[in-house]
């Protein structure tokens, strides 16, 4: 992970006011995702539900979670930048109480996250509370 | 008469939206055609003129109503020559037509029949008749076409005295290669095998005779032939829809019910139960007639021509693979190795250009041709040489900046 914070990546996001801009940026944000190893794609840390390959990978130390996640399409990796700004450094307790998609939907990412893609990120965001 | 593509687009109101602040590029045509005004006119017209129940006769809007009903029966017959229009059965679409055929002749399969298709099917024309195998027991065999839909005599094989059903699709959805359609429906007559055609894709593009093709079921849809979403049709010949089993049952299929038995209404009102999509119905009329005022020859040669301009500005480009044919095809779909086609999609998108990203419910031609995703532009009439352009050109751009770590 990076330094970037929820409220910079919000910032950066809520600035395009094009969806030619949001492709960009989220393009920008995929490369400061710190990528998994081949070893760590495996099936059970697959994400079902997505229409790119997404993987995610939880660890817990001290009760407080740390999410690491990977795509192979860009786009996903850029939005997965943003909801890893959401939940990483909290407890499973409180990302189970958080409604987050709704905080998702703050950052001006609707026409990215059309139905099929809002599924994958719901079926991302489920598992991070699970 | 002249075929003029820009004269044509005027014909499309929604050509004219902008997408994501660009001029709208429409080249999805494969997934779902647009609509010209002739069409969208005789939605309206029905609701503001004729709308009621059909075949109930018994008021003058009914009788208006059936009227047009039937004539879009004869109307469609007309535009795939089919012997009469009684062999024209109504299904909201392909789908439901190859669902109503692998129920309707479920009776005759038993443990080692075989149904048999090709490896280049739509997954409409593969799970059915994968379930139907599962039913009864018989076999699913997949007849291995190339992906440049090459016929090889050793195929001959395929076809043998377990062969119940051929299923075949005319052009393949995903890459737009032609089949040796007619080459494999003598195999299957010569071993007596019920026939279907999937014609989906072919409907829009080129002019179709059934009777000269000689298949039991030609299928396709209305939306992808310039009319109406959720209509279809099952064409069949007599014989063949005769010995449908109905798959659903209740109004308008019966002739008389008694609590203990139902006498069914002859064809092809037994294959039609219930109040049908009377607007997609009578809008099927005037996509036919949409279709039927152009030069057909003029117009393929014209959406080929828009195919083959994508196919030559791409062909020498190092990182894009082309799985679509050169020629003879209204397609191109393609891939570019280290960049998902979901991202190239977005790029495309966000410049207005509208193609389809995804596995274009074929995912085991897609593992054939070793990928897991193609992008698709696919032409109809109303495109334009600058749009072709505008295609290849964005593309370029997406693969610069998405290429680039």
């Amino acid at each position: 992970m990076t330094d970037l914070t929820r409220d910079a990546i919000q910032t950066r996001l809520q600035a395009c006011t094009s969806k030619e801009a949001t492709f960009k940026e989220l393009v920008s944000l995929s490369k400061q995702l710190e990528r998994l190893t081949d070893a760590d794609k495996t099936e059970e840390n697959r994400v079902k539900g997505c229409e790119s390959a997404v993987w995610l990978i939880e660890h817990q130390d001290n009760g407080v979670c740390t999410f690491q996640a990977d795509s192979d399409a860009k786009l996903m990796r850029g939005v997965l930048m943003v909801i890893l700004s959401l939940v990483n450094g909290h407890s499973k307790a409180e990302l189970q109480q958080r409604d987050l998609v709704a905080e998702l939907s703050q950052f001006n990412l609707s026409s990215y996250l059309t139905s099929s893609r809002t599924n994958g990120v719901l079926s991302v965001l489920k598992k991070v509370q699970n | 008469m002249a075929f003029d593509a820009n004269t044509l687009r005027a014909q499309f109101p929604i050509l004219q939206l902008e997408a994501n602040d660009h001029p709208l590029v429409y080249l999805d045509n494969a997934a779902t055609t647009q609509k010209p005004q002739a069409v969208l006119d005789a939605l309206m017209a029905y609701y503001t003129t004729s709308n009621a129940n059909v075949h109930r006769g018994a008021h003058y809007l009914s009788d208006r109503a059936t009227a047009q009903f039937e004539h879009a029966r004869d109307r469609v017959a007309r535009f795939i020559n089919a012997a009469d229009s009684n062999h024209v059965i109504w299904t909201k679409g392909t789908t439901e037509a190859i669902n109503l055929v692998a129920y309707g002749l479920e009776w005759c399969l038993k443990p080692d029949d075989e149904i048999l298709i090709t490896s280049l099917e739509h997954h409409a024309n593969l799970v059915p008749w994968q379930q139907l195998a599962f039913r009864t027991g018989a076999r699913l065999r997949v007849l291995p076409l190339t992906s440049k839909g090459e016929w090889e005599p050793e195929y001959e094989r395929y076809f043998n005295d377990h062969t119940r059903i051929f299923a075949c699709t005319q052009i393949s959805n995903a890459i737009g290669v032609k089949t040796p359609i007619k080459e494999m429906l003598a195999a299957a007559k010569a071993v007596k095998a019920f026939t279907l055609v999937d014609g989906a894709q072919a409907v829009a593009h080129y002019p179709v005779d059934v009777q000269d093709l000689d298949c039991d079921f030609y299928v396709f849809s209305g939306h992808k032939m310039y009319g109406p979403t959720g209509i279809g049709v099952l064409y069949g010949k007599p014989h063949a829809l005769e010995v449908l089993t109905p798959v659903q049952t209740g109004g308008e299929m019966v002739r008389h019910v008694t609590y203990n038995s139902t006498e069914f209404n002859v064809l092809p009102y037994r294959l039609e139960a219930g109040t049908p999509n009377i607007e997609g119905v009578i809008g099927m009329t005037a996509a036919c007639d949409f279709l039927a005022n152009q030069d057909r020859t003029a117009m393929i040669e014209w959406e080929q021509k828009l195919a083959r301009y994508v196919y030559d500005e791409l062909k020498f480009n190092t990182s894009i693979e082309i799985y679509s044919p050169a020629t003879d095809t209204t397609v191109v779909s393609l891939s570019v190795p280290g960049i998902h086609t979901l991202d190239l999609n977005g790029y495309l998108d966000s410049q207005g250009v509208a193609v389809r990203a995804g596995s274009h419910c074929a995912h085991p031609l897609m593992a054939q041709l070793g990928v897991s995703s193609t992008l698709r532009a696919s032409f109809a009439c109303y495109n334009t040489l600058s749009e072709a352009r505008r295609f290849c050109d964005v593309l370029i751009e997406a693969i610069e900046i998405l290429g680039d770590d």
